[in-house]
């Protein structure tokens, strides 16, 4: 323990001493000017679709209220005038006094429709303005939202033969209601109001909030506003795991770490000790961050996995690349694809219970006043957590000479690791399955939140075949390891028992992960492809399908290990389509 | 010249070598999937109309109590239930038979007050959602209907447009499209080709290589023009490959040409800046972080004003803008052109 905190130690001096003065000057005018242009952003809007489209019109009162959206070029012209714009000048839309005129092709079908809401909040704000609610907004809704036994799916596939209900029961009181009454903006009455005025009113939101609204505002609640705060949770972590695997990278090229290999210091205790900064750093920033903004405690405990999983991926990366270019390009690999993981079901956090895989729609909970509870807590952290460790472990067995200041391929770095596993571990091929379960696991959710935007059928046809690809590679990435690596003789025997202990292992590790994670998803179509709930036919499945691939390694050889793995999937695809054919196939 | 060609050679050579351009590749990818996902999952769900391309089931909806707004109901697209008092309407809603409860008051809609509707939806679920978008409709015609009755006593008159047979009509997709995803895979090769000159110039630097190849017969401002023109070449490339993509999945983009000569120009400013930051701080745990911090001031920025280069590549794509946009990259060339100029004069006074 004290090694690991001189390690610590070091490494703190170390990265403090690089930033020099003037640096962190530097970055605070940034950090200013950063802060500066996103509150000009808040204010103005975002000008993204500025002079998108061109309107041609005759009446000069009503180009002034266009012309209160950006969006719009506006021409005044003549009638003729107009007319030729239109026609000949490439113009999305022409109107002739309060005539409309359009092209039939989506840009003029969608200025149409941007003119419509434009004319609509220009009325709106107008209407206010008029400060006499009961006569300008007589209709308002007051919005319960009641929890109740809900069904997993969309209502699409409710028509569907074959999916039986889940028995999810929402973990919020019944009763949970949310009655907050937001405040209108109110105006000093003056009966007929400037344009200018009107279009100052417009831009600040009418009625935010989504408990009581009018009907032009009565929408999903789509917490978009609680995903763009929750950025702010993650935006330390990625600069502090941009620091840690640069410390890392720099060791390897500066060669400054072979000193430190050869002391009696253990692998694992530098790995921790350059850690142990970096995550408390990541840490009390997120901490900082959660006063600030008047956050609940727990969220700094929900962003413990996420901190860790962007920390073991970037010392992964550090360790596998040979260049700085390829560490940058494996690093935006990563992150973006982490990001999406955590960032993508947050958007659907109020509309479906799929969406807290991610601990980012925990956090936008909390930030919305909601409850989440312990088993919500491990049903998302769980996978990171348990992803996170692996990829330190199979780090760790690689942080060594030979692989940290050679110049071998990733593919050889990687299978190096898996190799040391091997070595070390007991049971090396059962344990392996049930090590690299958590990635099956969360490149399955990642799949299933992917392929529900795509029509259900075509849907769960595609995420079979890929889920099945990838626990193949996983199942069979240790017999390949062990045949390529000469680690056994290549016979059929070996082939047959290498399969047999791996399909066991992943079988194993499956009903494991069932018992952590209490699978919300268990019991609909997606659930039963990732073989939660049966128990006989996943067992011989995984045995048969690992089985096919070890022997055809044993017979095409080990450089054909891509056909290997896919004659496997095909395996495994079959008989889950089977499965579920009356979904599929109708 | 002829050096400086032979660094853009060999710098290319790596790249390919490496297989890293295809990581970034499916970086794109990504990104595209991933933001085209969110705003059309989304985006679908505030514009009905372009879910009713879909044949969504009619949501079952309870109604208690009278008035007009159960008239509007009726001719949408749910299914009424009616109910004499909330406690049986909410029983239903419970055995999941119907997903909304619309209470109606006894308030008049010609009358003086405000009237209140009480809506029961089903918390977190999906079925909320859809159940909101199809009652959205009549909801709002109903209130222009009340609105009709009592404007009038206010002297207030909407502005009326008129147009011959309405069509089917969306802005989400197009504004999405030209507005977002666009203007994002074009300037996606730009962010990374800043990291990317970062990388070259730093990686020479901390592996004490540029000292070996300043004895060779090349200059050090041969070897910088050199990465920097491998960087920023790769940009456009990157690009016109995307563009070739939308194009194949049916997306018209006007204007390759200027967008792509657009891309190269902010990519020559954001290579520069790179390279300014990498030569100044040599390390690339500094120059990176500096550069990210640099890179999404920028980012805000170009949102933020009006002819950004952002606004300009929706503009040019889809066909809002033509050859005057030459004068905007004419700005941005000139803004290039000065950083160069300042980043030769600053190596002179400071090359060691």
């Amino acid at each position: 323990m004290s090694r690991i905190l001189t390690v610590a130690r070091w490494e703190l001096r170390r990265t403090k001493s690089s930033f020099s003065l003037k640096t962190r000057f530097l970055s605070f005018i940034i950090l200013i000017l950063i802060g500066m242009s996103s509150f000009f952003a808040a204010q103005s809007g975002l000008h993204i679709n500025d002079n998108i489209y061109r309107i041609a019109v005759t009446d000069p009162s009503l180009a002034r209220v266009l012309e209160s959206d950006d969006k719009f070029e506006v021409h005044v012209a003549g009638d003729s005038n107009a007319k030729s714009l239109f026609e000949n000048e490439g113009f999305d839309i022409l109107i002739n006094g309060a005539q409309i005129s359009y092209h039939d092709t989506d840009k003029s079908l969608s200025a149409l429709d941007a003119i419509d809401k434009a004319i609509k909040g220009y009325d709106e704000a107008r209407l206010l303005s008029y400060n006499d609610l009961n006569n300008t907004f007589p209709v308002w809704i007051t919005i319960k939202n009641i929890a109740r036994e809900q069904a997993f799916h969309t209502p699409s596939i409710n028509t569907l033969p074959q999916i039986e209900k889940s028995h999810v029961k929402s973990t919020a009181s019944p009763e949970a209601q949310k009655q907050g009454i937001e405040k209108i903006p109110e105006k000093p009455s003056g009966n007929t109001p400037s344009i200018k005025e009107i279009t100052e009113i417009k831009k600040v939101s009418l009625i935010s909030g989504q408990s009581l609204a009018t009907p032009s505002h009565f929408d999903p609640p789509v917490p978009f506003k609680s995903v763009v705060l929750s950025f702010i949770f993650i935006f330390p972590i990625y600069f502090i795991a941009q620091f840690f695997s640069s410390s890392i990278m720099d060791e390897r090229i500066k060669r400054k770490g072979e000193l430190l290999l050869v002391s009696p210091v253990n692998a694992y205790q530098i790995v921790l000790g350059k850690l142990l900064p970096y995550l408390l750093g990541s840490m009390a920033l997120v901490a900082i961050m959660t006063l600030n903004l008047g956050g609940s405690p727990w969220i700094i405990l929900i962003m413990l996995p996420v901190s860790l999983m962007f920390l073991s991926t970037s010392f992964l990366g550090a360790i596998i690349a040979r260049s700085f270019k390829e560490l940058s390009f494996v690093l935006i690999f990563l992150s973006v694809f982490l990001s999406g993981y955590i960032f993508f079901p947050a958007m659907f956090a109020n509309i479906h219970a799929i969406s807290i895989i991610s601990p980012i729609t925990l956090v936008v909970r909390l930030l919305e006043n909601e409850v989440v509870s312990v088993s919500d807590y491990l049903f998302s952290t769980t996978p990171l957590y348990l992803l996170s460790i692996l990829i330190f472990v199979f780090g760790i067995f690689i942080y060594r000479e030979e692989d940290l200041f050679t110049q071998k391929s990733i593919k050889e770095k990687l299978l190096d690791s898996i190799q040391e596993f091997i070595k070390r571990v007991p049971f090396p091929l059962f344990s392996l399955s049930i090590a690299l379960l958590p990635l099956v696991f969360s490149i399955q959710l990642m799949l299933i939140v992917l392929m529900f935007n795509f029509p259900i059928r075509i849907g769960i046809f595609f995420f079979i075949i890929v889920a099945a690809f990838i626990e193949e590679l996983i199942k069979s990435g240790g017999i390949y390891t062990v045949f390529s690596r000469k680690m056994a003789d290549v016979t059929t025997a070996n082939a047959l028992k290498f399969a047999v202990l791996s399909g066991l292992g992943f079988f194993a590790g499956e009903k494991l992960l069932l018992l952590v994670v209490v699978a919300s998803i268990a019991g609909s179509a997606f659930g039963s492809v990732m073989g939660i709930g049966l128990l006989v036919f996943p067992l011989l499945l995984h045995v048969t399908s690992t089985i096919s691939s070890s022997l055809a390694i044993r017979y095409l050889g080990h450089r054909e290990y891509l056909a290997c793995v896919v004659i496997a999937s095909m395996v495994h695809a079959a008989y889950n389509l089977y499965l579920v054919r009356g979904v599929v196939f109708g | 010249m002829a050096n400086t060609g032979v660094i853009v050679k060999k710098e290319i050579g790596s790249l390919l070598n490496e297989k890293t351009l295809l990581l970034a590749i499916i970086v794109q990818l990504l990104i595209a999937s991933f933001s085209s996902l969110i705003v059309i999952g989304l985006a679908s769900f505030f514009d009905p109309s372009s879910l009713s391309k879909y044949d969504s089931p009619r949501a079952d909806v309870g109604i208690v109590g009278q008035g007009e707004l159960a008239r509007f109901i009726k001719d949408s697209q749910v299914n009424p239930h009616y109910y004499a008092d909330i406690v049986s309407a909410r029983s239903d809603f419970d055995n999941n038979k119907i997903d909304a409860i619309v209470v109606i008051p006894d308030e008049d809609p010609g009358g003086k007050e405000i009237i209140n509707l009480v809506i029961y939806l089903p918390k977190s679920d999906i079925r909320g959602t859809f159940v909101t978008l199809q009652l959205k409709k009549p909801l709002e015609e109903y209130e222009g209907y009340v609105r009709d009755m009592r404007g009038q006593r206010i002297g207030f008159e909407p502005i009326r447009l008129y147009v011959d047979n309405i069509p089917e009509k969306t802005s989400t997709y197009f504004e999405f499209i030209y507005g977002i995803l666009i203007p994002l895979l074009v300037f996606t090769p730009v962010f990374i080709s800043g990291g990317l000159i970062i990388d070259m110039l730093t990686e020479e630097y901390e592996r004490k290589t540029m000292d070996l190849l300043l004895v060779s017969p090349v200059s050090f401002s041969q070897i910088v023009n050199g990465k920097m023109i491998t960087a920023i070449i790769i940009v456009p490339a990157q690009a016109f490959l995307w563009l070739l993509l939308l194009r194949l999945n049916g997306v018209i983009v006007y204007n390759i040409g200027f967008i792509l000569l657009l891309c190269a120009i902010i990519a020559a400013i954001v290579v520069i800046l790179g390279a300014i930051i990498a030569i100044r701080y040599k390390k690339r745990m500094i120059s990176q972080y500096l550069y990210s911090l640099v890179l999404i001031l920028m980012f805000l920025v170009g949102y933020i004003f009006t002819n950004s280069p952002f606004n300009l590549v929706t503009r040019l794509g889809a066909n809002s803008i033509g050859a005057e946009v030459l004068v905007y990259c004419g700005g941005y060339a000139a803004v290039a052109i000065g950083l160069y100029a300042g980043m030769v004069r600053f190596q002179i006074s400071g090359s060691d």
